[in-house]
């Protein structure tokens, strides 16, 4: 009996652990790109800008690397493109079980230089974060991780387009002097 | 509700962290080019502690036609500046090296970016501390040809346009070229009344702009330091020490210190501060920091004798807001569009990456510099030096190595290239690029007629053979020091693929392996762990045979 406790705490031990350890990379996606980060971050701008029939739209672009410049340091490029599709954020929000959710807005695609010099993409791995809140919510970031995919699928074919400065804060879909989403 | 927030909190947390810091960053975001920093140098000079207002001389109270009529008033009073300027680099554009015996300068190198003065002067000259030259006709023992006010303009009004012969326009001009923009002539008058010691701004009206435009060449020199802010430079901090380039580069006799041509690797100098080291004597760390600049780790100080400071206090170069061109590729020029007109296609960063003038470029930012051993030597690849166009030639090669005292480790930018060559003749091609006439390659495209006369202003008969040769130009990086807080920590570089990794001559703690050191260490760590256990299992038998 001793012996079969003392398993089942060792097993609930490590996988304690293991989730801990792990938990954390399995919450976000990151993939390597083949431009620089202005780039990227265009053809992402790009890919949900054609996605509008999902009802994205961009909702910014933030460089968090200025203010890092701005209090005297040095960070290599990040830029953060940002977008929101009211398809389903309306969703979300109408219900008061998972307002909270909010604070994942405006969905985020962020855009990097490691000390390697390549340039990398990281997403959160929305499908996974949808099932730890229900079905409800799964089903919707479900579709979220399958326009994410979209986003970071790049035609190389295609020439660089300019990257969009949409002003956080002020724009996106319905935006004004407050932003939208 | 509670069962959703618990199980999704971290998830929450997570993303908050991923929402809220941008949002916070964002607010705080600066400008790229600071504002609201002290006072312009310019001004300084004005109203500070110079014992002479130009705006009073009476040889200053006139209208001036040209460049030159200023120059002549200016040596009115100082008599032998111009004599002194013939005799330096800025003028002659040539430099001897002592040690390879390689006539250099901009006159002589053939480099990856436009290639070559010679044929260009006219276009190049806009850089040239003097007016008129625009051949080889050019008197350089005149000494109102030389340029006063490319220095020691303060108005920034000043401006030398190139294709000009390093004259500023005197007439209202379209500039560039068919954009729709114009500029006005300087007013001489008050740019002669109001010079003053030189500024980074003076400087960097042609270093920052090397190679064809804002932050092309050097990858360590642009606009952005007329004004820095701490993170790029903490020594040009516009807010903190607001250094200039004279500061380091001290000057005599209007001979400028210091110089790509003529580094300092290893200063055996010491401790001397810009003034008080050797007459030409280029400015380094050493001279203000001393033989010991971290004071709280020693072992930091050791590393000195093999690394250069720069390694490691300017982790990436082109860290401002503008992008450094890392390689362009001369053979893809000379493509138009379907009317036959010239192309130029931007990257989404809006920096030109394909000109039919110029062929294909490419960009970074806060770049990661290359690493080699340096003595402060560089040998140049020159016009008549054999060229094969299938192996990547080296327009410059850094020297030193790990044997040799005098060497340290550098940070360089290494720009590649791929540039025309005379296939006949198997040498580095001189192509007449810029001007008015048919042969120019900047708006007829023809590689023939640009080479041939290109060629014939060196003294050689174009082969009508064209070629194009993969290149490499270094380039050593020395300045936007970086706050002590991002300069490179050991594991940068002490671990598998990290910063020096292709750097041979040094046993790297860390990045190399000995197989007897590490087989030894692993035995003994093993020898250790069984003693332990054979001993604590000796132990506990001998206590359970005690118990019985």
């Amino acid at each position: 009996m001793i012996k079969l406790l003392s398993g089942m705490v060792l097993g609930i031990v490590l996988t304690g652990v293991l989730a801990w350890t792990q938990a954390g990379a399995m919450m976000f996606n990151e993939y390597e790109s083949p431009f620089d980060v202005e780039e990227t971050a265009a053809r992402i701008q790009a890919n949900m800008q054609a996605l509008e029939s999902n009802g994205w739209k961009l909702s910014g672009i933030r460089d968090p690397g200025r203010a890092v410049a701005a209090s005297g340091g040095n960070v290599l490029p990040v830029l953060l493109v940002e977008a929101c599709s009211t398809d389903y954020s309306k969703p979300l929000l109408k219900d008061d079980e998972t307002r909270i959710l909010s604070i994942l807005m405006p969905c985020t695609v962020t855009v990097y230089k490691k000390q390697d010099g390549k340039t990398y993409i990281g997403t959160m791995n929305a499908g996974l974060m949808g099932q730890l809140f229900g079905p409800k919510v799964a089903g919707i970031m479900s579709k979220v991780a399958a326009d994410q995919a979209k986003f970071v699928t790049f035609d190389p074919k295609k020439p660089a387009p300019p990257l969009i400065k949409v002003k956080p804060g002020g724009g996106g879909a319905g935006g004004n002097d407050i932003g939208g989403c | 509700m509670n069962t959703l927030i618990h199980s999704g909190w971290r998830a929450a947390c997570l993303a908050l962290c991923l929402v809220a810091a941008p949002v916070l960053a964002e607010e705080a975001a600066p400008p790229a080019v600071q504002k609201g920093a002290s006072a312009p140098q310019e001004v300084v000079a004005k109203t500070g502690s110079s014992t002479a207002d130009h705006g009073k001389f009476e040889e200053l109270q006139r209208e001036f036609a040209s460049g030159p009529e200023v120059t002549a008033a200016c040596l009115e009073c100082h008599t032998e500046a111009a004599k002194q300027i013939h005799s330096t680099k800025h003028w002659t554009w040539e430099y001897q090296n002592p040690v390879t015996g390689q006539k250099l300068g901009k006159k002589n190198v053939i480099n990856n970016f436009c290639t070559a003065v010679s044929s260009n002067q006219g276009f190049c000259s806009a850089c040239h501390i003097g007016y008129g030259w625009k051949d080889d006709s050019f008197d350089f023992a005149a000494e109102d040809a030389v340029d006063c006010l490319v220095c020691h303009d303060t108005t920034g009004k000043y401006k030398k346009i190139p294709g000009l012969a390093g004259h500023p326009t005197y007439k209202v001009m379209e500039w560039p070229p068919k954009s729709g923009k114009f500029i006005d002539p300087p007013d001489l008058q008050k740019v002669a009344q109001n010079v003053g010691p030189t500024s980074r701004r003076s400087c960097g009206t042609c270093h920052f702009y090397g190679g064809g435009g804002n932050a092309v060449k050097h990858g360590d020199l642009d606009s952005s330091l007329n004004q820095p802010m701490r993170y790029l430079d903490v020594h040009m901090d516009a807010k903190g020490p607001n250094l200039t380039c004279s500061t380091c580069h001290v000057s005599d006799a209007h001979e400028v210190s210091g110089s790509r041509y003529n580094v300092t690797a290893a200063d055996t100098e010491g401790a001397r501060l810009p003034g008080q080291r050797k007459p030409g004597s280029a400015p380094t760390c050493r001279g203000c920091h001393g033989d010991a600049p971290h004071p709280t780790d020693a072992k930091l100080n050791d590393h000195t004798d093999k690394l250069a400071c720069q390694t490691c206090h300017i982790p990436e170069f082109a860290r401002g807001p503008l992008h450094t061109k890392m390689s362009w590729d001369w053979s893809t020029a000379g493509r138009l569009d379907e009317n036959g007109q010239r192309i130029k296609v931007k990257n989404s960063a809006g920096r030109v990456i394909y000109d039919s003038n110029k062929g294909d470029f490419t960009y970074d930012r806060y770049a990661i510099p290359d690493y080699l051993w340096f003595n402060g030597n560089i040998e140049y690849t020159l016009f008549g030096d054999p060229v094969d166009a299938d192996e990547v030639l080296e327009i410059n090669r850094f020297l030193g190595g790990p044997d040799d005292s005098g060497s340290r480790i550098w940070p360089v930018k290494t720009f590649t290239g791929k540039q025309p060559i005379d296939a006949g003749l198997g040498t580095l091609a001189v192509a007449h690029t810029a001007g008015k006439d048919d042969a120019a390659y900047w708006g007829n495209y023809d590689w023939e007629k640009s080479l041939t006369v290109g060629m014939a202003s060196v003294g050689a008969e174009y082969s009508g053979e064209l070629g194009f040769v993969s290149t490499t130009m270094r380039w050593p990086i020395t300045h936007m020091v970086a706050p002590k807080d991002d300069a490179l920590r050991c594991k940068d570089c002490h671990r598998d693929h990290g910063r020096l990794a292709g750097l041979d001559g040094i046993y790297m703690p860390g990045r190399d392996r000995s197989v007897l050191l590490d087989t030894g260490g692993g035995l003994l760590a093993l020898l250790a762990l069984a003693g332990v256990l054979v001993h604590g299992g000796g132990r506990i038998v001998a206590h359970r045979l005690r118990r019985k």
